[in-house]
């Protein structure tokens, strides 16, 4: 306490400034030298060995194994997170970019046509951003550059917090549309005056003189409300009214960003204004296919180092759909699980390929961290199971032994990806499968690929043996174009030489059901398998006078016996080919894939009522103190004042005698207890106490009885 | 003054007539159709009669509630009883009733304290509690019985419900007090209430159980026996205090120093970090700032602290623009200080923050980002652009449990937040929370003001001549209506400060006119805006509209004040 209060009155003369700029060379020293040695402490061992760490001004990782980690694997960390992350977050935001340009492109059309046409109405463009307003933010933003380049237009963003009202609404428009073409020359010096004359800063005249001082030709003016479901109705119908009499003057131009449906906000406007109005309508792409592409870049795509672990994939992706969170979320999500990995596993130098990873730099705490992984001991077990003891011996204690296994996996973790993205990439291309990319993706991960009708994941069987002849053909050439081409997204590069194989057999099939195509044509009779539904014939006879139903296997010519085997054929190339373990089946996949949910969920999707309420109600959780250890949840006289007035509170009412509350407190602190405190401490701590529970929104002011609060908090 | 007083009593009125309503459909279930509409015929009956026929009548409303008491024995359902019995009144009173509700609220010179509703509810209590009694001395108790009792006791303990709502002064002129406390123990066993909360219910669910209208019965208690704690004496034993747990408070917080390391790393990739979690978290973050400019010399940190009530976007823009001392800046509005327009500011500090070439950036911590001032919605756009700046770096403090409220998906997504429980249970200091000020507001004593009567003083000497004056001409009209109130009042209320005190605002400014202070009542309201900026008066309007004027202090300390003026 005398630390707590000594430094509350130390600082005092900072801590009542609103703002002020951080000196590190103040006299702290009288108070600080409490906190810094327990803060050195950890930090100490690890200092000495690390010289290069002071001369860097970039921070560096902390070393792990609680400081016993070389500095060499340190930097390595660090080193593999810079060049991780920088690359997908380049590709994400081409992804962002393209997924708006083809809207971006069609407005700047839109308004350029219809500055020429003269319709004597305010055109006006309505884009369809769907409910995320984080999501819009970047498209404005984006549409503000283009139309500024394209056009040399005067972008003027409206958001409805920022024009609560008319003049506040035009103040704001002039503004920004006097300020955005002096950007850096002359900021300060917007005022625009006329012979002597200033304008009130809500006065349009002002931006007519500006825009005539501009002498440029027709400058436009472009307006756009963000997210004009939030403005009020009659705001708008007097804005445009007001924009459509100065049309004459300054041509305005209006975007709108909408987040419902044009109708219904039209059927906010009067039918006056909406007639003033001469509009289009922009489709946004949806945001669930942006996610996707994303998911594919960056997740997915071969140069995401880490991989995102299923579950974790799937709460985001969940998260995505029900909470509306934006792709913007999303991708911090993706930063900061590369973050998580890089700066606090130590395993993670594992993923250093061609070379950087070598014996020097396994310590002993990595093998041990090794030893201690769930799929070490799966595959120890897997070795004992199969007879190779020597193999599982070594792994257990030979140390050079299991550094061999070690670098061998980051080849095998990178065949494993090959093989499950391509294996992705051709059930996408045969185009037979329904699922989503992202559900495919995370059903691969988590329970591998396997097409077999009844036990596989992706069950592709029957679908493959009902084609007919055109679409098998037509099947193949996918495949075949797949494997040529790779894909793009996925970061993918056709795979034709090493997938010699495969290429040869679909390239026979191909020719040989192709034969069997041109002989069954000029037969004059229709290419079947035995598996399609045409090979199966109803039959009715008539005999003796009853009506017979058979059904029939229709006669197989010897085409169809061909095209059957071709099929069959095609089934067991791709049940060969598009084959893949789940993600866990690895040695070692907890050095390169991140599936745990705790670090997010705290870090994004906080719950400050429970951490408050924990606190609150169990101090002991916290503090750890000997005192409080018994209460465990319950009312004890040792704990906090605030909190011991919080299990009163809860056990209150909703009206709170002060009084009584009080005597409560009193009673279980004062003279007799334990803490022992005479009447006038007590009522200190008691006043602090009901302080701070109003300030944390607990409690308020009650009219209805003298001495009395209202409690307003119940949920936790 | 006499204003004052009818505005107390409308308060107390209030919430006598709106109880009626609300209690009934709660009550319903359990006794069904019949007690309420029942009671509703016994007291409009009663309502109806005046004081004087109240009490000729006493004998004969005893009478008639014996009366149906027997009528029940016989075994009648209770549906047909109760529609039986009184229907031939039911119909005469009904045609009087808008009236008699009409009337009750004009009432101005408030002499008569219990209202007409009062003095119905009074007469059709006294006659419950007359049939309770009679049954009690009757013995034997039907099933009938039972519930013909619940109605009386039901109609006794309403009206006793509304009397407690009220001063309490009629309580001990009751003369039916002595049957008051078999009547309570009864119900309590019959209207299967138990007095303990029900346990573990969810929390939606004890939301609804504790706001039943009725329920909530707190004592009459108040803290009138205490003696409130001044600034002088909170500081004076506060400093005497020793926190048991400042040594597992100083644990906790070097636990949360040890992820320093790890918050600087966020910072820098562009996320912003926001500490939440109960306990003062101003010296967490300065160790932090500590931390940082250990770590990186040339990075300039910039404190916010959000719990200062005066603080501005203009603070916050002038402070940024010092420590990033740009061309622009300077030349625009000289000696770097914050232009005319703050998002123009911002603006300059922006661009300028991106084209210089320097590696140095900034790092804004702000405490308290959730407390009042910080809560307008431009000052957290304002902080959002700043955060979303990628030379910018942006940590915050958060003390309430509430305050994800204060960012949509917008200001969330270009403040990019990182959230951490950095539980303290660290004191709040002094300038983050003004305990005193606080727990008075909270319990309506005081109101903020000038630091008391040197405040005032220091107030006043800044002033011209005419603001000295009036203030003067005020303090004397407050303290010659303190004293007619006393003397009104006799010895109670005494230590009530000047707030409960007002004054004609007409009346002040006529004095005013008067007395040559000022000549317009524009120059008028000029003089007490002044006042007003300084908090040394407070201003309402009483329940018709009038204009009241009070001062938020003590009567020694205006007599203090007044004297200080005079000399």
């Amino acid at each position: 306490m005398d630390g707590n209060e000594d430094s509350g009155i130390f600082f005092e003369e900072d801590d009542h400034r609103a703002a002020y700029i951080f000196n590190a060379d103040q006299p702290l020293s009288t108070q600080k030298q409490t906190p810094r040695p327990a803060k050195r402490r950890k930090v100490a061992k690890a200092d000495a060995p690390r010289p290069h760490q002071d001369s860097s001004v970039e921070l560096a990782f902390p070393p792990l194994f609680n400081g016993a980690e070389g500095s060499d694997a340190v930097r390595l960390r660090k080193q593999l997170y810079e060049t991780a992350w920088p690359v997908l977050e380049d590709r994400i935001q081409h992804v962002l970019r393209e997924a708006n340009s083809n809207t971006l492109d069609e407005v700047t059309s839109f308004l350029q046509h219809a500055a020429e046409a003269e319709t004597g109405k305010i055109t006006a463009g309505f884009i369809i951003t769907g409910p995320s307003i984080a999501s819009q933010h970047l498209l404005f933003e984006q549409l503000g550059e283009r139309l500024r380049t394209a056009t040399r237009a005067r972008f003027v963003r409206l958001r409805a917090s920022e024009a609560p009202n008319l003049k506040a609404a035009l103040k704001k428009i002039i503004q920004d549309a006097t300020a955005s073409g002096t950007d850096g020359e002359e900021v300060g010096d917007v005022e625009i005056s006329h012979g002597g004359r200033k304008y009130l800063d809500y006065d349009l005249e002002a931006l007519h003189v500006f825009l005539q001082q501009q002498q440029q030709q027709s400058p436009r003016v472009v307006v756009a409300f963000q997210d004009s479901e939030a403005f009020e109705g009659g705001l708008l119908t007097d804005l445009i009214a007001l924009f459509h009499s100065w049309r004459d003057r300054i041509p305005f131009d209006l975007l709108f960003g909408i987040a419902t449906s044009v109708e219904l906000f039209q059927a906010r406007l009067l039918k006056s204004t909406a007639r003033q109005l001469y509009g289009a309508q922009f489709d946004v792409v949806q945001a669930d296919s942006v996610l996707e592409s994303v998911i594919k870049t960056a997740v997915a795509g071969s140069q995401a180092a880490l991989r995102i672990g299923p579950s974790l994939l799937q709460s985001w992706v969940d998260r995505h759909r029900d909470q509306v969170a934006g792709i913007q979320v999303f991708i911090s999500s993706l930063k900061y699980v590369y973050m998580c990995h890089f700066y606090a596993d130590p395993l993670s130098v594992l993923l250093a390929g061609d070379g950087r990873l070598d014996r020097k730099l396994m310590q002993p705490e990595h093998i041990e961290a090794v030893r201690t992984l769930d799929s070490f001991k799966a595959q120890v077990e897997a070795a004992v199971e199969a007879r190779q003891l020597n193999h599982a011996q070594s792994l257990l204690e030979d140390d050079d032994y299991l550094v061999a296994q070690i670098l061998e996996q980051g080849q095998k973790r990178n065949e494993y990806l090959l093989r499950l993205l391509r294996s992705l990439h051709l059930v996408a291309a045969t185009g037979l499968s329904s699922t989503s990319f992202t559900d495919l993706y995370i059903l691969a991960l988590s329970s591998g690929i396997d097409i077999d009708q009844s036990s596989g994941t992706v069950p592709l069987e029957d679908a493959v043996k009902r084609l007919r002849a055109e679409e098998f053909l037509s099947l193949i050439n996918r495949l075949l174009m797949a494997v040529q081409t790779g894909s793009s997204d996925l970061g993918l590069d056709g795979w034709e030489p090493d997938a010699e194989e495969l290429v040869g057999s679909l390239t026979d099939l191909r020719d040989e059901v192709d034969g069997l195509r041109e002989r069954s044509k000029s037969n004059g009779t229709v290419l079947k398998s035995k598996y399609s539904a045409q090979s199966r014939v109803l039959r009715t006879t008539v005999v003796a006078q009853k009506v017979q139903l058979s059904q029939d296997t229709a006669i197989m010519t010897d085409e169809d016996k061909a095209f059957t085997k071709a099929v069959d054929a095609l089934l067991d190339l791709l049940s060969e080919n598009l084959n893949c373990g789940p993600i866990d089946n690895l040695f070692l996949h907890e050095a390169w894939v991140f599936d745990s949910k705790s670090p997010y969920r705290d870090v994004f999707v906080p719950c400050p009522d429970a951490t408050f309420g924990r606190a609150l109600s169990r101090p002991h959780d916290y503090l750890a103190c000997a005192c409080c250890a018994k209460a465990n949840g319950g009312l004890a006289s040792t704990l906090p004042t605030t909190a011991i007035l919080y299990h009163l509170y809860l056990e209150a009412g909703a009206l709170i005698n002060v009084a009584d509350l009080w005597s409560a407190y009193y009673a279980l602190v004062g003279e007799e207890s334990e803490p022992g405190l005479d009447e006038r401490s007590a009522l200190v701590c008691f006043y602090r106490g009901l302080a701070e529970l109003r300030m944390m929104g607990f409690v308020k002011q009650s009219r209805k009885k003298a001495d009395h609060v209202a409690k307003l908090k119940w949920l936790f | 003054m006499a204003r004052k007083k009818t505005a107390r009593e409308a308060t107390a009125l209030r919430p006598s007539r709106k109880r009626e309503a609300p209690v009934d459909p709660y009550e319903v279930p359990d006794e069904g159709e019949t007690p309420r509409r029942r009671r509703r015929l016994e007291t409009t009956d009663s309502a109806n009669g005046n004081m004087q026929e109240r009490r000729n009548g006493a004998a004969e409303d005893a009478q008639t509630a014996v009366e149906t008491t027997p009528a029940k024995r016989r075994g009648r359902p209770p549906k047909s009883a109760a529609a039986g019995t009184p229907m031939a009144q039911a119909t005469t009173p009904s045609a009087k009733r808008p009236r008699s509700l009409a009337e009750t609220p004009v009432k101005v010179d408030g002499l008569d304290t219990p209202s007409r509703r009062n003095i119905a509810d009074r007469s059709a209590r006294r006659k419950s509690a007359r049939a309770l009694i009679d049954r009690v001395m009757g013995g034997t108790v039907s099933e009938d019985e039972v519930e013909e009792g619940d109605i009386a006791r039901e109609i006794y303990e309403s009206s006793e419900a509304e009397e407690e709502g009220q001063e309490g002064q009629e309580e001990a002129q009751e003369p039916t007090a002595p049957s008051k406390s078999p009547g309570r123990k009864r119900r309590a066993a019959a209207r299967k209430r138990s007095p303990t909360p029900p346990r573990d219910l969810p929390p939606h669910e004890q939301y609804f159980y504790q706001n039943k209208p009725g329920l909530a019965k707190t004592s009459n208690n108040t803290l009138s026996s205490l003696d409130l704690l001044t600034h002088d004496e909170y500081f004076s034993v506060l400093r005497q205090l020793k926190d048991p747990h400042a040594a597992d408070v100083n644990f906790l917080q070097n636990l949360h120093a040890e992820s320093f390391a790890q918050w600087a790393f966020e910072l820098s990739q562009g996320f912003s970090t926001c500490l939440y979690g109960y306990g003062s978290k101003r010296r967490l973050l300065h160790s932090f700032a500590t931390y940082l400019s250990s770590q990186n010399p040339h990075h300039k940190v910039v404190i916010v602290n959000g719990y200062v009530r005066t603080l501005t976007a203009r603070d916050i823009l002038s402070t940024l623009t010092a420590a990033f001392p740009s061309p622009l800046t300077s030349n625009s509005s000289g000696g770097g200080g914050v232009g005319l327009n703050p998002s123009t500011t911002l603006q300059t500090l922006l661009t300028h923050l991106s084209t210089t070439s320097s590696s140095s950036g900034l790092t804004i911590l702000v405490n308290s980002v959730d407390f009042p001032a910080l809560r307008k919605p431009a000052l957290q756009s304002l902080l959002s652009r700043l955060a979303a700046h990628s030379r910018i770096h942006l940590a915050c403090t958060a003390d309430t449990p509430n305050f994800p409220l204060l960012w949509d998906a917008g200001l969330r997504a270009s403040f990019n937040f990182l959230f951490h429980d950095c539980t303290t249970f660290a004191p709040y200091g002094p300038c983050e929370l003004e305990v005193v000020d606080e727990v008075h507001e909270l319990l309506g004593r005081k109101s903020r003001r000038a630091g008391g009567k040197e405040g005032v003083a220091f107030v006043l000497r800044s002033l011209p001549e005419n603001a000295r004056a009036l203030f003067r001409l005020l303090v004397g009209e407050v303290l010659v209506a303190m004293e007619e109130e006393q003397g009104g009042r006799g010895v109670g209320g005494g230590g009530r400060g000047g707030e409960e005190v007002a004054v004609e605002y007409k009346m002040v400014y006529n004095k005013a006119v008067e007395e040559f202070i000022c000549s317009s009542e524009m120059a008028f309201r000029t003089l007490l805006k002044e006042f007003h900026d300084h908090q040394i008066i407070t201003s309402h309007k009483d329940s018709i509209g009038t204009e009241l004027l009070s001062l938020p202090f003590r009567k020694e300390e205006l007599e203090s004040i007044l004297e200080e003026l005079m000399s």
